[in-house]
């Protein structure tokens, strides 16, 4: 029998769903494998009985987490879908203002019916089985995890950075290009593909497990980046991560 | 020494890649930077580079690589990929083309690669003698600045000609079929090519205080010099650029890589790096080198050290790609070994000199194979509620010929491959039997298959005990947990020939009685007169019944008399189980070279090459697994 699969949405923009509704010829193959029982973005249909389920977006509110337990209960396997899921994401940058003053930017003089806390990944609220990390994620990487949980294998993410993979694809180091990038501290599995193009890592995939912070933040800073912009870059995906360090 | 016009270097460049039978490589401008890549006409060739970003390593030991595809939807099949098409490469610097050297003594020791090979067979290397030098080459140290040899055709730069030299005849016949207007040299050209030559050697921005050959011996005592590596390190990334770009590297790593439909994948290997976090981690978690500091001196001294008294090179070219790819500026090998030197003359240290070569004699059996052959589970054992017994044949029939000691590579397609030690004696013919402890991803699903199931198999890898010198010797077999399992492929061999042994003992602990692995056969050892079995648990939880020994493996030692002179203890267990075990026999004063052992590491390809298994400077999956005490006990990563 095919695993069901289910998908959910919590605070973030679903651009990771629209991955993997783009996966295109892989996700036909990918239907054979698979039932998928609910996903917002591309069907009307929704059932509680699913296998696999996979979240995406940050935990912002008290109330998400009762959705998220009750989405644990029923699924066997959860899987944190995108950066916000998964680290927290750019969501998180907010946990570094005052939440009042933050409430009342995006929704103004409505400010006070809103509830909102501090935004968090979804392992912050409940057991996370796999990961797939990305803003948005890749999609050869969905795939990967995807094949992993279908052969019963615990996914295998790396534990290195992105420099690994810009170095395997022959790149020139974004700091010989008068840039500043922190793949050295990133997590890789994304093929370095913004480096690739001729861009930075941002760090959407999250810090590594055991990152060399201080060392990173002093080369920043050695090639030009004032402290403060230094620690904006570290903020941008790294805030619920490096807040918890 | 022959002599062609630049323009008709171009136009032979230019008949080169017209003739589509070959893959025509050179070095070409990448941003502001250089990168060896597929030549459209001549006018791409940069021949006035300073370094490439990449070493043209990658055109015979690629970054990614299919070992074989294999396709499990009728049965199993396996297929390995094509022969590799013509290559020639244009462009290569002196230094890269020791580095090819290197390379080729690393991968033809003890079996020979194949994939490698058949592209370094079917490629010619036109060198270049260096114009520009990066700032961070030190080349010339390394002796690798200028070279009269590893070239199938050298090119000097001389204005508007360039001098060629012909280091093979497959150079000779490629300038024969595709130059026009090729010349002898005149005296004024050998002469100018020499001054060129000795140019270069007077561009590099590095300096060594020190002759670079003192390394090896000056290496010899900074290992334990720990604030010395922490101080280097402290900066490090872990983030492997200085191994990646670097031209003598060669550790990878292998994946299998499932499609979607997962009945067809591949298996891959990449390159890895040994500064990278999980490099010498296995599957229980415990990781060999986990810290910054241990990975970062692993480095310099596979370098400087390990690979010198395997090869007697020292593993580096002075490429400089290192330190230029390091953000933190932590990875100049001339820094650092520059800084060594002065602290141990600051320190007193004698004069230094250069450590005599050793003898290096390469010796290659056969090519390696990594396609496994195919193999079936006959039947399946539970013995814990993480441990199984597995008896496995060979389909095609054949005995897999195993030593007591030695492992095999369990692949389960899609999902990868794990060493394996063999846990039946090599008397018991047609099958074998694997103890298999629960653990990573391959284990796991193995512990899924069912009798009938098809599983691959590699080796028997590795160098098994040396059973001849332990006849007529009195053995003692010390045995923790799942260390049982390799012990017992020796254990019965000796019960099979028992009257080719003296006095038997096997002591044997874990953690529990429900741990408890091979309880009958050990159950029926206890009849036995002529063997000493005794068994011991660290502790006995309220609801079990265990009348034995509570204690851990050491509390049993005392309970034994045993000829210290006559008996050879045989180890095997947990990596912590070493140290007491080693040192209570010790104090029974047991002779070094009497203690023989087991050890475990993350053994990926099982030939002495991925570089997983290194300790220090021993490859376990090749050397090893078994050791003698007396040859590991300086060996600092061994216990």
């Amino acid at each position: 029998m095919k695993p069901k699969v289910a998908f959910f949405d919590f605070a973030g923009c679903e651009g990771d769903q629209l991955q993997v509704a783009n996966l295109e010829e892989d996700l036909l193959a990918l239907l054979g494998q698979v039932e998928v029982v609910s996903f917002r973005e591309v069907m009307k249909e929704h059932s509680d009985n699913y296998d696999i389920a996979f979240v995406e977006g940050s935990c912002t509110r008290l109330q998400d987490e009762d959705r998220l337990k009750q989405i644990r209960k029923n699924a066997k396997i959860v899987v944190a879908l995108g950066s916000c899921a998964a680290i927290g994401g750019i969501n998180s940058l907010r946990n570094y203002k005052d939440l009042d003053s933050v409430k009342k930017t995006v929704y103004g003089d409505q400010a006070k019916l809103f509830d909102s806390y501090a935004a968090r990944p979804i392992d912050a609220v409940i057991p996370v089985d796999a990961y797939v990390y990305g803003c948005p994620i890749d999609r050869d990487d969905f795939l990967h995890v995807v094949k992993s949980l279908l052969l019963g294998k615990k996914p295998e993410t790396p534990t290195y950075p992105v420099c690994v993979e810009c170095k395997k694809n022959e790149n020139v180091c974004a700091f010989e290009r008068g840039q500043f990038c922190v793949g050295p501290v990133t997590r890789a599995g994304c093929n370095s593909c913004c480096v690739n193009e001729g861009t930075i890592c941002w760090g959407c995939r999250g810090l590594v497990d055991n990152p060399n912070e201080n060392s990173h933040k002093e080369v920043l800073i050695k090639y030009g980046l004032t402290v403060d912009d230094a620690i904006g870059k570290f903020r941008l995906y790294f805030g619920w991560q490096e807040a918890k360090r | 020494m022959k002599i062609i016009s630049k323009k008709d270097f171009d136009d032979f460049i230019n008949a080169l890649i017209k003739d589509e039978s070959w893959n025509v490589i050179g070095v070409k401008s990448r941003g502001s930077k250089f990168a060896f890549g597929p030549l459209e006409n001549a006018q791409e060739l940069r021949l006035d580079y300073d370094v490439t970003l990449l070493p043209p390593k990658k055109y015979f030991f690629p970054q990614r690589e299919t070992l074989f595809t294999y396709d499990l939807s009728g049965g199993f099949s396996a297929k390995n990929p094509d022969e590799a098409k013509p290559m020639v490469i244009i462009g290569v610097h002196p230094y890269d083309i020791v580095a090819l050297l290197h390379m080729d003594e690393i991968f033809r020791e003890t079996k020979s690669d194949p994939y490698y090979f058949n592209k370094r067979k079917a490629s010619v290397i036109i060198g270049v003698n260096m114009q520009k030098m990066s700032k961070w080459n030190f080349s010339a140290y390394m002796g690798c600045a200028v070279i009269d040899y590893g070239y199938d055709l050298m090119l000097t730069d001389l204005g508007n000609r360039y001098a060629i030299n012909t280091g093979s005849q497959k150079g000779e016949q490629l300038l024969a079929k595709y130059a026009k207007n090729v010349t002898p040299a005149l005296a004024r050209d050998i002469q100018i090519a020499g001054q060129k030559k000795r140019e270069i050697l007077s561009l590099s921005q590095q300096k060594f205080d020190f002759p670079p050959e003192f390394i090896p011996e000056l290496l010899k005592d900074s290992y334990s010099n720990s604030s010395f590596w922490e101080r280097h390190s402290e900066k490090c990334l872990a983030c492997g650029s200085c191994v990646l770009v670097c031209p003598t590297c060669y550790c990878f790593d292998v994946k299998d890589n499932p499609d979607i439909s997962l009945e067809h994948g591949e298996r891959i290997r990449t390159w890895d790096g040994c500064l990278l976090e999980d490099f010498a981690k296995i599957a229980s978690g415990e990781n060999f080198r986990a810290t910054r500091p241990t990975r970062y001196r692993h480095r310099y001294f596979k370098k400087g050290k390990y690979l010198f008294d395997r090869f007697g090179f020292i593993s580096c070219v002075g490429c400089g790609r290192c330190s230029s790819n390091c953000l933190p500026n932590i990875a100049n090998p001339v820094d650092l070994f520059n800084d060594m030197y002065n602290e141990s003359l600051n320190n007193g240290a004698q004069a230094i000199t250069a450590t005599t070569h050793p003898e290096v004699n390469i010796q290659t059996e056969g090519n390696i194979d990594y396609v496994p052959k195919l193999a079936t589970i006959t039947k399946k054992v539970p013995m814990t509620l993480s441990e199984t017994l597995f008896e496995v044949k060979l389909d095609d029939g054949t005995e897999l010929g195993h030593k007591p000691g030695q492992f095999v590579e369990v692949s389960v397609f899609g999902i990868g491959e794990a060493p394996i030690s063999l846990s039946s004696s090599p008397t018991v013919k047609g099958a074998f039997e694997l103890c298999v402890r629960k653990l990573g991803n391959v284990t796991t699903r193995l512990h899924k298959l069912n009798v009938g199931d098809k599983i691959g198999i590699r080796g028997p890898f590795g160098n098994g005990f040396d059973v001849d010198s332990l006849k007529g010797k009195d053995l003692l077999f010390i045995a923790g947990g799942l260390g049982i399992a390799p012990l017992r492929s020796l254990f019965n061999y000796v019960l099979a020939s028992r009257n080719d042994f003296g006095r038997v003992f096997l002591l044997y602990g874990c953690k529990e009685p429900k741990e408890i692995l091979f309880g009958e056969e050990l159950a029926a050892l206890s009849l036995r007169e002529d063997v000493d079995f005794r068994s011991t648990v660290n502790f006995c939880p309220e609801n079990e019944v265990w009348t034995g020994n509570i204690g851990v493996i050491t509390t049993l030692i005392p309970q034994i008399s045993f000829d210290p002179e006559k008996t050879i203890a045989v180890l095997c267990g947990p990596p912590v189980m070493y140290k007491f075990v080693i040192a209570d026999l010790k104090a029974k004063n047991m002779p070094d070279e009497n203690i023989v052992m087991s050890l475990e590491r993350r053994m990926k390809c099982g030939v002495g090459k991925c570089g997983h298994c290194q300790i220090n400077q021993i490859y376990v999956c090749k050397d090893g697994p078994v050791f003698n005490y007396s040859k590991i006990k300086g060996v600092p990563e061994a216990l």
